[in-house]
């Protein structure tokens, strides 16, 4: 038995092994000495150098909602390099939220080109899952927001394509049954919601949004100098007083905190007025609310009787490429095409994504739609999203704490406390 | 011992000689080719006349070679390590590529250098095999008779040796798809790959225990430690299996006697209602259940609607800022509210599997304790629950362990839902609704802390094992006794 | 005397008529109830998926507004999310082999160690009972890179061998099966001449029908309930790869669930339907199979 057993699985393996044996180093890239042909990449500013690029597979990922532009996007390309090459380009589906998830498990099987957002620009990086951009940099750089391109750097390095600049949150409300100047404030908002019946909703369980009540009252949480780990000061004065003041907004009746998909089908159904939250929910609320519909930067929070302008992390939307792509050239022309003036104009207009190149951005079109007109005035208060991965988790527990006003016994000194505790761990146990 | 004599027939002298003996026997007392045969396996076949047979496992041995050869020892020298030089990639622009250095890839050696130990054991035992089986052999043939034709080995192959023929396959595919996994993922418990060390753009090498020392307390303060976290996770994985397997268990059994007691009319209708919830995938039941349950969900409306919100709020059992009911997203309500919903996917199953062993107690058992005056409760703790154990006892035990790996329920249930409020288990990305499976998945898919997912394993798997081996051993001698 | 106890017994008779009567309406209460609990969430999974909505409906059980549009988009209108039929016949694939590679798995190890005697019988046994113990989802990433090496990830192939390849650890309700075939008749075919290749074919296999079925529902059934493998190994982002599990799964996602929560109801209704047939027919195979099976496991 044993022999016969033992015999069939050394056949299958070898069948099936021998093949694909051997170090897997040469799959992605043509192996050559690494120092025999190695140009400076950094500052070249190369364009295109290469006179055919032959046959050419490309997978690209894009968010589910944006499949049909981004296919459009892909032929124009192929369209305008057939020259220079056969190139198929594939259509994946993975919502920019998602990428790195996807990405990380195995860099090598994911997509060439793909979109993220710009919290997962470090850890991509430090997985090496980002291609320097080494072709256009320059160009790149100079057409598209200074926030943006920072966003898109490390280490003042250039990783990324800057895609759209609206991924931040900002406050949106029923202008009937809030003012303009009620909104100003979170007491405001809360009095008018209150006496109309409604609610004013924000998810506080959640890292993202928590941030900008610390953030606000001036206080930090950053990437280490590492670029792992998290720096976080929520713990100093006044980071106790801001938990009270959080506790006394989710303790409000006409406060709610409710993740998104709540707050969509709220604002449908009539019991939301008011909502902190990004573009993507902005939409229906355009829909339901009409002539109403209004958008402005965040409020202000009371917080030991004074107002203080809520904070937030200002988000982008970036296009990455996968340095063990087989065409890393091809790709980098492919993502550098996808947001080029022309295509954010066309984001704009198909999708009304908030540009991020500096002449979109400008255009009045843009400048008047309600969304983009709140997230501009919101930068002043905004700042660069870079966190390590141990950030999330206990900033949600904090915010799940502060929401459901049981601090178990603790002070709110206490739970900040331990919260900086969990965040500034350190990475790797 | 009887089935002995069916495999070796050749032994006349009693008692049946181990693998290893009857191996060292043949190969001093062989002849040249049964020597040979050890090194090439083609040899000893040729020279007993059995030539397609040669030929077939002389090909076997030789792609196990190729591959030891062409990646099994390369990647197994550089074991110890798991590699040295880490990966570097320079854009050329002239080729519009990447250049890449011949890098060492961590994952890569340690899975190739798995396969390359398991390919060795089996060449070596396989080698062994060869010799022993080339003697008997050379002892038919010695005697005067006749070995048998390759068309006769088949026969052999689907008559004394079937077992052979049906396991071979079955046990590559475990063999290929379970056991070379997990010891890749044993080994990982012991190197420090994590999202500092991730291949293939860095290196991870052997830290020894060190990952172990973490899980038991290791680190500055107690709080911010995965034993913290890993002894709630563990006792909530313990209470949850209890009930997920005990709930379903009696939940099943009671359903089916009720359905099927004689008072009840269209037992088949009953039967059929229950049943449809099996057939509808669980993911998309506990997906949708989910939702029906969310804070702002239909069902909390509706208990809004009906006043039930507000008499928890009356009764103290919601604190008054909460308006809603917290089903699946508050600590304590949402463990009571997953055991329900395990209940509610489970029983219908357990009530079929319960009606089929009902069904089989033997009716004169059942006749006589009605003749003795038995009501229906003392025939049900006295007759049907014993049997039903009897019957069962091995299977509640497998579901019990079954339970501390259900990864489906508690992950459909509580992902993205549920955010922990202990501020110690948050650092280590623990909940409180977390089972150790579905804490080491997040771990995986979130953190990319394969290090201590991996320790994580190797201890659900102790935990396993020994809760089996101690219940074998218990229902063992309950039936001992009992027969 | 005699006519009061005739009362006596008559009143006696039908106050026990009555309370049989009153049990027997509690007792069908009591069911009604329980089915109730049972079929609500699958009725809100039906209504739903007729909704005129398409997100989660929060404030009434019923939608307000019916239509057919959520089957008829399912099923005709693909769109890049929900590609509905494309999944529906990755899947049927991928579950058409597993249920055969399987299913001979199953039979082939339950039968060998059920019937056949041999020396690591024992061994083998107490192997699988071991490997069984440890948690599937962590050897996950390792059988994504074992399958990455063989070259089959985004394949239909890796994915059924990952399925098919363990299945013969799941053996045990099988063997308990077999067990209960009485020696005898296997003796009589073996007297008859009839190889173990023949006894198993002719003699033990016709008689197995319960737990045949009992294998078949199970092994055809995992490609439609299982994402979390399929959806490491379909990694190609490309949503036409993808089996039904991984599609629906997608649709309740944060950015889609607002659009699509209805298809989701609706593709969940369809790909039940096929399910609960199977199931309703075979139920009374399926309990045989399992209950012999349980009954010497």
């Amino acid at each position: 038995m044993k022999k016969q057993v033992s015999l069939a699985m050394a056949t299958v393996m070898a069948l099936s092994l021998a093949a694909c044996g051997g170090s897997p180093s040469s799959s992605s890239a043509a192996a050559a000495d690494s120092g025999a042909a190695a140009t400076d990449s950094t500052g070249s500013d190369a364009t295109g150098e290469a006179a055919s690029w032959g046959d050419v597979t490309l997978t690209m990922w894009g968010a589910e909602e944006d499949q049909t532009m981004l296919r459009e996007m892909a032929d124009a390309f192929i369209a305008e390099n057939a020259d220079k090459g056969n190139i198929t380009i594939n259509i994946g589906a993975c919502s920019e939220a998602d990428a790195k998830d996807n990405i990380l498990t195995d860099p090598t099987a994911a997509a060439d080109v793909f979109a993220f957002a710009d919290d997962q620009l470090n850890e991509l990086v430090a997985a090496g899952a980002l291609q320097e951009v080494s072709l256009n940099a320059d160009d790149v750089k100079s057409r598209n927001l200074e926030g943006s391109v920072e966003a898109a750097s490390l280490d003042g390095k250039l990783y990324a394509y800057p895609m759209t600049a609206d991924n931040g949150y900002f406050l949106y409300y029923d202008s009937s049954v809030i003012s303009a100047e009620d909104a100003q404030t979170v007491d405001g908002i809360l009095a008018a919601a209150a006496a109309a019946g409604r609610t004013f909703d924000m998810t506080l369980n959640d890292g993202w949004y928590i941030y900008s009540f610390f953030a606000g009252a001036g206080l930090e949480a950053t990437l280490a100098d590492d670029g792992v780990n998290t720096v976080c000061n929520w713990n100093e004065a006044p980071g106790a007083d801001v938990a009270q003041a959080v506790m006394d907004i989710a303790s409000n009746s006409a406060f709610v905190s409710a993740p998104d998909a709540d707050i969509v089908s709220g604002i449908t159904n009539g019991t939301v007025c008011a909502a902190v939250s990004g573009t993507w929910n902005a939409q229906v609320a355009q829909e339901t609310w009409g002539e109403n519909y209004a958008a402005t930067k965040l409020p202000t929070y009371t917080m030991n009787g004074e107002q203080v302008q809520m904070g937030s992390f200002a988000g982008y939307k970036l296009v990455g490429v996968n340095p063990h792509s087989a065409n890393v050239g091809v790709a980098m022309m492919l993502a550098d095409y996808i947001t080029n003036e022309a295509n954010q104009q066309k984001r704009f207009e198909d999708r009304q994504l908030g540009p991020s190149n500096i002449n979109v951005n400008a255009s009045e079109a843009v400048q008047a739609a309600p969304a983009i007109a709140a997230l501009a005035a919101q930068s002043d208060f905004s700042d660069l999203q870079r966190v390590g991965a141990n950030y999330w988790d206990p900033a949600a527990s904090l915010g799940q704490i502060l929401a459901s006003g049981d601090t178990q016994g603790k002070t709110t000194q206490q739970l900040v406390d331990d919260a900086v505790a969990g965040i500034t761990a350190a990475v790797a146990q | 011992m009887a089935e002995m004599t069916l495999t070796a027939p050749l032994r006349a002298d009693g008692r049946e000689p181990g693998f290893l003996q009857r191996f060292g026997h043949a190969f001093v007392h062989g002849d040249v080719f049964t020597k040979l045969s050890f090194f090439i396996w083609g040899l000893g076949y040729i020279g007993h006349g059995q030539l397609i047979k040669a030929v077939l496992v002389t090909l076997v041995q030789g792609l196990g070679l190729y591959y030891l050869g062409v990646a099994g020892i390369p990647n197994l020298m550089k074991f110890g390590t798991l590699g040295t030089v880490q990966m570097e990639m320079v854009f050329n622009p002239a080729t519009f590529k990447n250049e890449v250095n011949d890098y060492d890839n961590s994952f890569a050696i340690l899975l190739l250098s798995v396969i390359a130990l398991v390919v060795i054991v089996a060449l070596i035992a396989a080698a062994m095999a060869v010799v022993a089986s080339n003697y008997q052999l050379q002892q038919i043939r010695q005697a005067g008779k006749k070995t048998n034709n390759f068309r006769q080995d088949i026969r052999v192959y689907l008559n004394e040796k079937f077992y052979v023929t049906l396991l071979t396959l079955p046990v590559l595919g475990v063999v290929v798809f379970t056991i070379v996994p997990l010891f890749i993922l044993i080994a990982v418990a012991f190197t420090n790959y994590d999202q500092q060390h991730m291949p293939p753009n860095s290196l991870f090498t052997w830290v020894g225990l060190s990952n172990f020392f973490t899980l038991f307390g290791g680190g500055q303060s107690l709080s911010l430690t995965f034993g913290y976290a890993f002894g709630k996770v563990l006792v909530w994985t313990l209470v949850w299996a209890f009930f997920a397997t005990f709930t379903n268990f009696f939940g099943g059994v009671f359903l089916a006697m009720f359905i099927n007691d004689k008072k009840t009319k269209f037992p088949k209708l009953w039967r059929t209602l229950f049943v449809i919830t099996i057939a509808v995938p669980q993911f998309v039941t506990l997906l949708l259940v989910r939702n029906f349950f969310g804070d702002n969900g239909i069902f909390n409306t509706m208990m809004s609607n009906i006043g039930v919100t507000d008499f928890l709020h009356n009764i103290g059992l919601l604190s008054p800022g909460v308006d809603h009911i917290p089903f699946l997203t508050s600590n304590g309500w949402a463990q009571v509210m997953i055991i329900l919903i395990n209940i509610w996917v489970g029983v219908p199953y357990q009530m079929l599997i319960a009606t089929g062993v009902l069904m089989n107690i033997p009716g004169d058992m059942l006749e006589a304790a009605r003749i003795d005056g038995a009501n229906p409760v003392q025939m049900f703790f006295s007759i049907k629950l014993p049997y039903l154990l009897s019957v069962q006892g091995p299977a509640l035990v497998t579901d019990f362990v079954k339970n501390i790996n259900n990864f489906n329920v508690i992950y459909l249930l509580t992902q993205d839902v549920f955010v922990t409020t202990d501020q110690a288990m948050a650092a280590s990305s623990a909940k409180e609704v977390d089972l150790l499976v579905t804490w080491l998945f997040r771990l995986t898919q979130e953190q990319y802390n394969y290090k201590m997912a991996a320790v994580i394993g190797i201890m659900v798997f102790i935990i396993c094992a020994v809760f089996t081996v101690v219940c074998f051993r218990f229902i063992n001698k309950k039936e001992a006794t009992f027969s | 005397m005699t006519q009061a106890m005739s009362t006596d017994t008559r009143k006696q008779l039908r106050q026990g008529k009555v309370q049989r009567g009153v049990r027997s309406t509690i007792r069908h209460l009591i069911l009604i109830a329980l089915s109730v609990v049972w079929l609500v969430p699958i009725v809100w999974l039906v209504v739903t998926s007729f909704s005129g909505y398409r997100g989660i409906n929060f404030t009434t059980f019923f939608p307000e507004t019916y239509t057919l549009d959520n089957y008829i988009n399912v099923l005709f209108h693909p769109d890049s999310v929900a590609q509905f039929p494309q999944w529906f016949a990755n899947t049927f694939i991928v579950a058409v082999f597993n249920c055969v590679i399987s299913t001979c798995f199953v039979l082939m190890v339950a039968y060998a160690f059920s019937c056949c005697r041999f020396k690591s019988r024992r061994l083998l046994q107490n192997l699988s009972v071991t490997v069984n113990l440890f948690p599937g989802v962590l050897a996950m990433i390792a059988v994504y890179f074992v399958l990455r090496y063989l070259n089959l990830t985004n394949s239909y192939a890796g994915l059924i061998m990952v399925y098919a390849g363990s299945s013969g650890l799941g053996y045990l309700i099988c063997k308990g099966f077999f067990d209960t075939v009485p020696v005898s008749l296997r003796e009589a075919a073996k007297l008859d001449g009839a190889s173990e290749a023949r006894i198993f074919f002719q003699v033990v296999i016709p008689m197995s029908r319960p737990i045949l079925v009992y294998t078949i529902i199970n092994s055809f059934m995992m490609p439609w309930t299982d994402f979390v493998m399929a959806k490491m190994i379909l990694n190609s982002g490309v949503s036409a790869d993808w089996t039904v599990a991984i599609g629906l799964y997608n649709m309740l996602s944060r950015t889609l669930v607002n659009n699509y929560f209805a298809l989701f109801c609706a593709g969940g209704v369809l790909v039940s339907i096929p399910i609960s047939v199977l199931f309703v027919i075979m139920q009374k195979f399926y309990v045989e199979g399992i209950t012999s099976g349980a009954d010497k496991g």
